[in-house]
């Protein structure tokens, strides 16, 4: 456990900062931007990964084990909300035969 | 704690139950359960429990909010029975899972720790993605669902990011220790500026504030009737205890009070502004209910932190305030229901038209709902305006304060233009038809909020 703390301590904290925070906007972009579900979902992935590194960082950085413990419960809800997403997709393609975003055009203000 | 376990258990008990495929016991058991939730909750109320190694704290402040939380639910669920009527199927499973998602409002308003504050918000949501698909077969509730999960995930990044970065600040997911940090060592700090500026915006996604609405009103219309109750009064009580909750310990450091003063006002203006030219009901409850959030965050603003005393004045109000939002809000839906089915199941505002002449304690009922939503004195909400204003005031945020009374003013009108239709004499003869339960729900909710607004102190 050691060793790894002070492997991750090899890189300057900043580096982390800006690493993750370069994933989190390629996650959100391309959450934003691109038309098809899978890739949309795929990004939010990216996103909350992006954090997951983070704390994985800050962790170290602050010999608290604590982070690391929070990246656990991030992985297990992030699976459990993906099950629901895709289910709801599954839904949606039999319903309408597609997963672009445009199909998303009923409800308007 | 009791309590927690009480409603998880019979979450599954009712999922259970829903096997035998015996729908007529699903609600009673549920509403019993319910009930001595609310009785194990009130036999804490002089305490403060600590739960999961100082994680989870319930004060009076979270006793009463989850005590609110629990009884409207119960109301829910005594319409239940007869909005699940026509249904085949999966009743059981959509008991359960509001009780599941009941459960993450109780976390949400009792956390102390950020890391059950992330888990708090996923356990009330991740249900409600599910409850708001409930319709398998109609495209707008799985548009709905999928609306709501896409933008959900998306905030939860955001509320993520900011624990991330708060957590980098401190060392640690206590709350204490954060607000302790901001007295000691100042909000100049980036890491604290940004990690409460995700943080804050994670949190308005589910509160529904400006610029973060999107996802309200096509979630509210798509989703079925009886979810967007629960929508719009449980998840909107637990997610405004759930940003006390951290506004109580962090205070408005650094940039996050001209953040939060952008917030209420473009919730104000949007809400209030959009809403004057909706004319389906379910779009009109919800920018009703992002113009509600605009002054729920106006009293959140008020809130200045670790100083003693001030706190329970907001938590109090904020109780007041969303709790009788909600009567009214689960009156008024339900009334929705009841005329949505005499007109075929068109859901725009003139299909209240001739409920007076039909049932006319009915429409009083109703009439008193809209005028507590639009706040006119003798009213609940007319008292819990009078309150967030107040608050504001005293915090000095005259000129905030000033734009939300106008914004009120405003209001009123799409209100009216509801109760304009109820007195209408339609064009031919309607007939409500109105199950006991349901008359007695409703007449129950307009009553409270009569009561409420005479005697405010009863909360």
């Amino acid at each position: 456990m050691e060793n790894v703390m002070t492997a991750i301590r090899v890189v300057p904290l900043e580096h982390y900062l800006i690493l993750s925070f370069l994933l989190f906007s390629i996650g959100m972009v391309g959450a934003l931007v691109r038309r098809n579900i899978i890739i949309v979902i795929m990004c939010l992935e990216l996103m909350l990964n992006s954090v997951n590194l983070l704390l994985v960082a800050f962790s170290a950085y602050h010999s608290d084990p604590g982070g690391q413990v929070m990246v656990f419960f991030i992985m297990l809800v992030a699976a459990a909300e993906v099950t629901v997403g895709l289910s709801i997709l599954v839904l949606m393609k039999r319903n309408t035969d597609g997963v672009d975003m445009n199909i998303l055009n009923r409800l308007k203000w | 704690m009791s309590a927690l376990i009480l409603i998880s258990v019979l979450a599954v008990l009712v999922l259970y139950l829903g096997l035998f495929g015996n729908k007529s016991w699903l609600a009673p058991i549920g509403v019993l359960g319910l009930l001595g939730a609310i009785a194990l909750f009130a036999s804490g109320w002089h305490i403060d429990h600590h739960l999961m190694g100082g994680m989870v704290k319930f004060d009076r402040f979270s006793i009463g909010f989850n005590i609110a939380m629990v009884a409207i639910t119960v109301l829910i669920f005594l319409f239940g029975p007869d909005y699940y009527a026509r249904a085949k199927d999966n009743v059981a499973e959509q008991y359960a899972l509001m009780l599941f998602s009941l459960v993450g409002g109780f976390l949400l308003s009792s956390y102390t720790n950020l890391l059950m504050l992330f888990l708090g918000i996923e356990v009330l949501s991740i249900p409600l993605y599910i409850l708001a698909g409930a319709k398998k077969n109609s495209l707008r509730s799985n548009e709905a669902s999928f609306k709501y999960f896409l933008l959900g995930s998306f905030s939860t990044a955001f509320l993520l990011m900011g624990i991330a970065l708060l957590y980098g600040l401190t060392g640690s997911f206590e709350l204490t220790v954060l607000g302790e940090h901001i007295a000691n060592a100042g909000s100049s700090d980036m890491l604290l500026n940004f990690g409460l500026f995700f943080t804050v915006t994670g949190l308005a996604f589910k509160m529904g504030a400006v610029p973060f609405h999107f996802w309200k009103p096509d979630v509210y219309q798509g989703a079925p009737t009886l979810v967007t109750i629960f929508m719009a009064t449980v998840v909107m009580m637990a997610a405004t205890a759930g940003f006390f909750r951290l506004i109580d310990v962090t205070g408005m450091p650094g940039m996050l009070a001209q953040i939060m003063v952008l917030l209420v006002l473009a919730t104000l203006l949007v809400g209030n502004v959009i809403a004057l030219r909706q004319t389906n009901f379910k779009r009109l409850m919800a920018y009703s209910s992002i113009a509600h959030s605009g002054f729920l965050l106006l009293a959140l603003l008020t809130d200045e932190g670790l100083v003693e005393g001030h706190g329970t004045a907001v938590g109090r109000t904020l109780l007041y305030y969303t709790f009788t939002y909600s009567l009214a809000t689960t009156g008024l839906f339900i009334l929705f229901t009841i005329a949505k089915r005499a007109n075929n199941g068109a859901e725009h505002n003139d299909i209240f038209r001739g409920l007076f002449a039909a049932k006319p304690w009915l429409a009083l009922c109703a009439l008193a709902m809209l005028l507590s939503l639009a706040g006119i004195p003798l009213t609940a909400g007319f008292i819990a305006k009078y309150q967030v204003f107040l608050l504001a005031i005293g915090a000095g945020w005259l000129k905030v304060m000033g734009f939300g009374v106008l914004m009120a003013l405003l209001g009123i009108y799409y209100y009216f233009m509801v109760v304009r239709e109820l007195f209408v004499r339609p064009d031919q003869p309607v007939t409500f038809v109105v199950s006991p339960l349901n008359w007695l729900v409703v007449s129950v909710c307009a009553v409270a909020v009569l009561v409420l607004g005479v005697w405010p102190s009863l909360i």
